[in-house]
């Protein structure tokens, strides 16, 4: 299908670029944005003070890199990418500075050497993890942050002034909608090339044990509230999906001990209204029941690690057998904070749509360049962008799935929701796009697309069809026929064998 | 000062009240007694509104519910507290909400106690009813049978939010704030700042942090709230858990109760905040005391000059006849308090309206930038709020100036009718038998003062409707922006796709404008109305007041006259048998007031 090739257009646009910004300051940033076309895909995690990203940025890795603390902790922008050997560096100003580092229980501490917080403009931590080959994973401070220039400093790599982003993709995280966090993604959105659009970003509600207090049925409620805040029209148009997450028990739940296990059993075994009556408080847990042989510290140490809604769920858990060993108790702890299913989005939403969402970057960053600084063959060169955005059939789809998202293109609920379907809002798999079943074969994916097909071209040529969902039926009629393709080419491959 | 007595200032307050009362009777003066019974009322059904705040799901509801001991305002994981709820005594448990905007009274209708979830948690679209502006539950509960009104608050959502601006409004006339966080984080900075503004409307601020029982780290938080706090001064911080409240009042389990923190917060509520709007109406109470007693001197020291001295008598009567003209003058509108009032609100309502309209026009220009700046299809989402937000600021501004300056003008109003009668009632001084009033005209003053600004915060009070108080911004939340049209938002495929959504952009932009001066025409409309209302009701209330007050002086004139004129025509026995009766009512009169002043003064 067309990734492929709208990946090489976008190349030779920024061959062309490099070309006519040669002897300018702008040649050494494009050819940065070149390179950064090969690179893994950059998602920044996002959100208001307090709102989990850290933690659920060591969720994501597997491994607790980041900093975590009640208090606000992440005070300068982080990125964790992959790599040959462990290093941590900081960037002041212009110039790069090696950092020396260790790890306690754990957990990464980075000594600053002197440096102040406010003096580093970003850490980057290079880490050799599975987890880090497909993305590299950005670490934002909190906005509405009392500290003022912690703040302004996740608006800088976000809402930079007159630069392309430098994260392709966001993840969003909230507790609660509020007004600051609408102002906020819109500033992250441009729209210049391919539209506003839901399509780089997704929403997490975050801490989502918090939702009901820590109740069993948290994340019931959670799930809930994230659905609902999913159809809100206004979220729709910022982000592509919202899911709730409870981020401390996703970290715990990849990072479990057999220790912390062990100490869990013993909970476990207490008699249900018992175990009831020590969990009612934090405190209780930590200072009541003394015949529990858990220490204090221990006890605070499990605290940190999973909340009152871990230590009551994973109790749970093990009491009823859900679970017996500790692999079994981590996956369910996993399953049961909602990181797999994040996981899952993040896959089928980003990973899958890496070229597009790179070029889409990467285009944003010529035309910022052709825009503000105009010379001798800048006018052709935003041509060339011009053309790639206008025609390139994915950026079509993301900008119906805009539109569709804005309420710009309107029609019955079923059809406009197998539009957007179609056309990739759900994932861009064959399968995803025609609502079938991941093992469906071959044969059931080309009806489905053949049907979807004429649907769609009947639509498309239908007179009374409006005006803009004619035109969105056009793109959903090539969107089938590039599926069609894609299967037949398949197929193709697999004869010749 | 005297010192405090043992028993509470409302219960002394009520007895001085009582004496005031009898004294009315004996001296047969039904007028002043209007004015006192009036004043008993209100110490006898004091109501004390503590509006509780704070940003979205910090608990404020379940807070509520953990000090009642009952669940009265509904809680729920998702949907957040749309409407303000007033928690108040009542013998029998019943509801009642109130629609529209300005809810002057007449639209209340009584509903089910099992159907307040339904009108006060946040529904996604209206069903075409009147907004709902209020919900009003009563319960029988010691706590509030003080007067206690709790009210329950929609979150804030932020500084510079609209819904932030209504609470503002409504906080600036309510008694006390208590100020909800959650042990989740630290405060933040638009919660600080929220909380620096109601500071400066609202005298008791009190800040209290929630969830104590989930969050194990709830002490760090509450060690880096009191450091944030202290920067701004006395503030106090209290620790709750109203989920092990909620438990401990259900076992009944007293040491789950002493855990979960409420105790404190309840001895803060009912000592802190009750107790000073207590001592606030004892002294309102001992004012109208104490003026009482004035008037009473007034006939009965001419009296008593008349008598003692009958050669200076005829005096005393003309002087009194003198000031007789000068009292009825006072009750006209060509008395200098009157004209100052009228005058005051004229410039005062052009002053409001200017400020209004120029407050308005900078709102609009800066949308008219942001306009201009981006495309309205990718901002006019967020530009509604915005704007609503920026204008529920200005509109808040242009309250603070409202109030303000209504104040001020209250005060010089108080202050020249002060001038006017201060003269007539120290008049006829020839020789003063009770030194001690003289020697309390410090305090006296004082008393007066406060009785004047009191005026203005009463009749601004009663021009919102007390309960209403949420409505004065909040109803401006309601005002919609209204759609534009975002022309065709698809273009695909072709080149110039550039020049087509500069001209799509463009045609759009217009109408944004358009639809920004509108919805600016639309507030400045009704909000000026509003305004203009509410002056006029300012106007009113304080017209009346010295109107009547002026009456009173009248008639106590007219009867320092009757009875100086009698005193001269008494035989010489029969006027000292009446002069040992008349100091027996000063001295009366003044120990009344000495005991209204020591009410005033604890």
């Amino acid at each position: 299908m067309s990734p492929a090739r709208l990946i090489d257009r976008t190349r030779s646009v920024l061959d062309h670029a490099i070309e006519v910004y040669r002897y300018t300051p702008h040649g050494t940033r494009l050819a940065a944005t070149r390179d950064r076309l090969d690179q893994p895909l950059r998602v920044a995690v996002a959100g208001r003070v307090k709102a989990g990203k850290s933690t659920l940025l060591n969720a994501l890795v597997g491994e607790r890199l980041a900093p975590t603390d009640a208090g606000e902790c992440t005070r300068i922008v982080t990125w964790y990418q992959d790599g040959h050997t462990y290093r941590v560096r900081a960037r002041v100003g212009r110039e790069e500075r090696q950092l020396r580092f260790d790890r306690e229980d754990g957990q990464l501490n980075i000594n600053l050497d002197g440096l102040r917080a406010e003096d580093v403009d970003e850490l980057r931590v290079t880490w050799p993890a599975q987890a880090l080959r497909s993305v590299t994973l950005v670490d934002t401070p909190g906005i509405g942050s009392l500290s003022e220039s912690a703040a302004r400093r996740t608006w800088d790599l976000l809402v930079p002034d007159e630069e392309e982003t430098p994260a392709d993709a966001v993840l969003y995280l909230m507790r609660h909608l509020h007004v600051g966090d609408v102002e906020f993604l819109r500033a992250f959105h441009d729209s210049e090339v391919s539209q506003p659009s839901p399509v780089n970003a997704i929403g997490v509600l975050s801490r989502a044990d918090e939702i009901a207090v820590g109740r069993l049925d948290s994340m019931a409620s959670a799930r809930r509230v994230a659905t609902r805040l999913g159809e809100d029209p206004d979220v729709r148009r910022l982000v592509q999906s919202v899911v709730p997450v409870a981020g401390l028990l996703a970290e715990t739940a990849v990072t479990l001990t057999e220790e912390e296990v062990g100490q869990l059993r013993r909970i476990a075994d207490l008699p249900p209204r018992d175990a009831e009556e020590l969990l009612l408080s934090a405190d209780r847990f930590v200072g009541t029941r003394p015949e529990l042989g858990l220490t204090e510290p221990e006890r605070a140490s499990l605290l940190a690690r999973f909340g009152v809604f871990g230590v009551r769920l994973a109790s749970t858990v093990l009491r009823r057998k859900v679970a017996g060993t500790a692999t079994d108790l981590a996956r369910e702890l996993a399953e049961r904070s909602g990181l797999n299913q994040l996981q899952d989005l993040l896959s089928s939403l980003f990973f899958e749509r890496r070229d597009v969402l790179k070029c889409r970057s990467a285009l944003l960053a010529v035309a910022d360049v052709v825009r503000d600084f105009a010379g001798p063959g800048s006018e052709a060169l935003a041509g060339e962008v011009e053309a790639v955005v206008s025609s390139a059939h994915p950026f079509n789809e993301l900008r119906v799935l805009s539109g569709l998202r804005a309420g710009w293109v309107s029609g019955k609920a079923e059809v406009v929701a197998e539009l957007e379907r179609l056309i990739g809002g759900a994932g861009g798999a064959t399968h995803q796009r025609l609502r079938l079943p991941p093992d469906a074969d071959r044969g059931e994916l080309t009806t489905a697309a053949a049907d979807a097909l004429s649907r769609w071209q009947r639509r498309a040529e239908n007179p009374l069809t409006s005006y803009e969902l004619a035109v969105a039926a056009q793109v959903a009629v090539r969107s089938c026929e590039g599926m069609l393709a894609d299967l037949t080419e398949h197929r193709d491959v697999r004869t010749r064998h | 000062m005297t010192k405090a007595g043992t028993a509470p200032a409302a219960a002394r307050a009520v007895d001085v009240v009582n004496v005031g009362l009898r004294a009315c009777a004996a001296f047969d003066r039904p007028d002043l007694a209007a004015r006192l019974t009036e004043t008993k009322r209100r110490l006898a059904d004091p109501v004390i509104h503590v509006v509780v705040a704070g940003e979205f799901k910090q608990g404020k509801s379940s807070l509520v519910n953990a000090l009642v001991g009952a669940q009265v305002c509904p809680v729920d994981d998702d949907a957040a507290t749309a409407v303000p709820t007033f928690v108040r005594h009542g013998e029998q448990p019943r509801a009642e909400l109130w629609r529209g905007d300005n809810g002057t009274g007449d639209q209340r209708e009584a509903i089910e106690l099992a159907d307040v979830r339904r009108h006060v948690v946040e529904t996604p679209i209206g069903d075409g009813e009147p907004r709902v502006g209020g919900v009003e539950i009563r319960i029988p509960r010691a706590l509030l049978a003080t007067g206690l009104v709790l009210v329950d608050t929609p979150g804030i959502g932020g500084l510079g939010s609209a819904h932030a601006a209504a609470s503002l409004a409504a906080i600036s006339l309510a008694d006390a704030v208590l100020f909800v966080t959650s042990a989740a984080q630290e405060l933040t900075r638009s919660e600080m700042e929220f909380l620096r503004r109601a500071r400066t409307m609202c005298p008791t601020v009190a800040c209290v942090l929630t969830k104590t029982d989930f969050y194990p780290a709830w002490r760090r938080i509450r060690d880096l709230d009191a450091a944030h706090l202290a920067a701004e001064g006395d503030i106090p911080l209290l620790t709750v858990s109203s989920a092990l409240r909620a438990r401990a009042v259900k076992n009944s389990d007293a040491e789950l109760n002493a855990e979960s923190g409420f105790p404190d917060l309840i001895t803060l509520v009912r000592e802190q905040v009750g107790g000073s709007a207590e001592q606030r109406l004892a002294t309102e109470a001992a004012a109208e005391v104490v003026a009482l007693c004035d008037h009473l001197e007034t006939s009965f020291t001419a009296e008593r000059a008349a008598l003692a001295d009958p050669a200076a008598a005829q005096r005393v009567v003309d002087e009194l006849t003198a000031a007789k003209s000068h009292v009825e003058r006072l009750t006209t509108a060509a008395a200098k308090w009157s004209q100052t009032l009228s005058d005051g609100i004229g410039d005062l309502t052009s002053d409001i309206d200017f400020d209004l309209r120029t407050r308005i026009k900078e709102v609009t220009a800066e949308a008219d930038q942001a306009i201009e700046a981006g495309d309205p299809a990718d901002t006019w989402a967020e530009l509604g709020p915005w704007l609503q937000a920026r204008t529920a600021e200005a509109l808040l501004s242009n309250y603070e100036l409202l109030r303000e300056r209504a104040t001020e003008l209250s005060e010089k109003v108080g202050e020249h009718f002060r001038e006017a009668t201060g003269a007539l009632l120290t008049q006829p001084t020839v020789h003063d038998p009770t030194p001690l009033a003289a020697a309390e005209v410090g305090e006296d003053l004082d008393l007066k003062k406060m009785r004047a600004v009191k005026q203005a915060v009463v009749a601004l009070k009663s021009a919102y409707g007390g309960a209403m108080m949420f409505t004065l911004v909040g109803s401006m939340v309601g005002v919609a922006l209204g759609p534009i049209g975002l022309g065709i938002g698809l273009v695909l495929g072709h080149r110039g796709l550039r020049e087509e959504k500069k001209r799509q952009v463009q045609k759009r932009r217009t109408e944004a404008r358009n639809a920004v001066r509108r919805y600016g025409d639309k507030i400045t409309f009704v909000a000026g109305k509003d305004s203009r209302d509410t002056l006029r009701r300012v106007q009113r209330e304080l017209r009346d007041h010295y109107t009547a007050l002026a009456e009173e002086l009248n008639r106590s004139n007219a009867r320092a006259l009757t009875a100086a004129g009698e005193a001269a025509q008494r035989t010489k026995a029969d006027r000292e048998k009446r002069l040992k009766n008349v100091d027996a009512e000063l001295a009366r009169i003044s120990q009344l007031r000495q005991r209204a002043e020591a009410v005033a003064g604890s």
